[in-house]
């Protein structure tokens, strides 16, 4: 339980911009709205993040790491 | 820019511009905002469209925004041992240029008098006792606030401003295909859109090559959203184990989400509409988006004018948009997802099976949703899929 609460609010997603093409489909998928899109970068909130990955299985190019 | 319009347009993709379009020719004051500084780009989509839906939208397409023109489709089993064709005049179309083909649209809509500008994001959208009533955006920099009477939500996958609005649109992994495309000169192409199932090769989808010229065309998969990795291994891996590629070069990379299920429970809240890909409008089939967007921006831009004229733009006056496109696509899209539901549970033994008898008649019945003399053609040959069929009979 200590290592859950010092997470909270700690965002296990990296989003790498080199690789993103910011098609959208992770900010599609996030079920807190955590995730936004900028014109050409998505951009995250990692307070609502809830590190369900769900971002990191959408995105088509493989440009989000998740590690849990 | 004014403080009041009776519609505010999210999102200038066809959906949206195509709404803007309709409500400022009924006679509606109309915004129509996106967040990207240039209409049209970066495109996300196979930019595949029957050639059909010119004279059910009453579209023009200018030359400019046709990449090719299509005869047909080309569907390839598993084992690459059978290919079925189907061309006739019901399966012609085009590949066309979204960034061409969307900025037009939306040149259309400010041609009939609605305004519109360009790298505007809507950060909030704004409620009164319940009801939608503007949003606030950030144009290049500068914040401001718009009052509407309708706000039609045509924001594509990302679905952010009916969620905003307190409308749970977001796609789940199962009922959502994922999808990548690389735009490759150097490969040899008919006009035939070119469709290859293989569930190794495109788990719960398939791989595209849709030619957008004698040598240019988007080579393509969609994997559905529980299986496993990310779909461009897919693609990178299809494209590497296939000697036509050898010396492709790609020139453009594109990608997003398809929503494949049942279309969103409700398009419409007090002073809110959903439209095209934000509303899961989309063929569960093929995954194409775009004419279906065109379809229903078009009632909704309609139906918005007249209730803003009226004055009555609360979620059961608005409901006339969900009622007459639910009537005229509900059914249609239901059936279809209903194959595919079907179609996920087989595996490529099935497929191939399948394929060893398909001919361009049986796709004929199945494109127009009969499903009966197919199923029972394959039952025949393969009885031990009666439970699975059955669903389709």
């Amino acid at each position: 339980m200590f290592i859950i609460e010092e997470l909270k609010g700690v965002s296990l997603i990296k989003i790498d911009r080199h690789r993103c093409i910011y098609c959208g489909a992770c900010v599609g998928v996030c079920p807190k709205l955590a995730l936004i899109l900028k014109e050409t970068f998505v951009e995250y909130d990692e307070k609502k993040c809830i590190n369900c990955g769900m971002c990191a299985k959408a995105c088509p190019m493989k440009a989000i790491d998740f590690k849990k | 820019m004014k403080a009041d319009y009776d519609v505010i347009v999210v999102g200038a993709g066809p959906g949206g511009s195509f709404a803007a379009k309709k409500a400022a020719k009924a006679g509606a004051s109309v915004l129509l905002i996106d967040r990207r500084k240039e209409l049209g780009a970066p495109v996300r989509c196979g930019e595949g469209l029957g050639s059909h839906w010119l004279d059910e939208l009453g579209l023009k397409v200018s030359p400019k925004a046709i990449s090719a023109e299509i005869s047909g489709s080309v569907l390839y089993s598993p084992n690459m041992k059978r290919e079925v064709k189907i061309q006739n005049p019901e399966t012609r179309g085009y590949v066309i240029d979204r960034k061409v083909f969307d900025k037009d649209l939306a040149i259309d809509a400010g041609r009939a008098g609605a305004e519109v500008i360009a790298k505007t994001e809507v950060y909030e959208v704004m409620k009164k006792d319940g009801k939608v009533c503007g949003v606030k955006a950030n144009c290049a920099g500068d914040k401001f606030e718009a009052n509407c009477k309708v706000l039609i939500a045509a924001d594509g996958g990302e679905s952010t401003i009916a969620r905003m609005a307190g409308i749970d649109s977001t796609a789940t992994l199962y009922d959502t295909d994922f999808g990548i495309e690389y735009e490759m000169v150097n490969v040899d192409c008919q006009d035939l859109i070119e469709i290859y199932f293989s569930k190794s090769a495109a788990p719960r989808g398939y791989v595209w090559v849709f030619p957008k010229g004698k040598d240019v065309a988007n080579v393509g998969v969609g994997i559905g959203g529980l299986e496993k990795g990310n779909a461009v291994e897919y693609l990178d891996r299809f494209i590497k184990n296939n000697k036509r590629f050898e010396g492709a070069q790609t020139v453009a990379i594109k990608g997003g989400l398809i929503p494949v299920g049942e279309p969103l429970k409700e398009l419409v809240a007090d002073g809110l509409m959903i439209v095209g890909t934000a509303a899961h409008q989309v063929d569960p089939i093929h995954g194409g988006g775009m004419a279906l967007a065109m379809e229903a921006g078009g009632i909704a831009g309609e139906v918005a004018a007249k209730c803003a004229a009226e004055e009555k733009t609360d979620k059961k006056s608005l409901y006339e948009y969900e009622s007459i496109w639910r009537k005229k696509v509900g059914p249609k899209l239901m059936r279809r997802l209903r194959l595919r539901k079907v179609l996920e549970k087989l595996d490529d033994n099935d497929f191939n099976a399948i394929f060893e008898n398909l001919t361009d008649k049986d796709l004929d019945e199945l494109i127009k949703g009969d499903y009966k003399p197919v199923v029972q053609k394959v039952l025949f040959k393969r009885p031990q899929l009666l439970k699975v069929l059955s669903a389709l009979l």
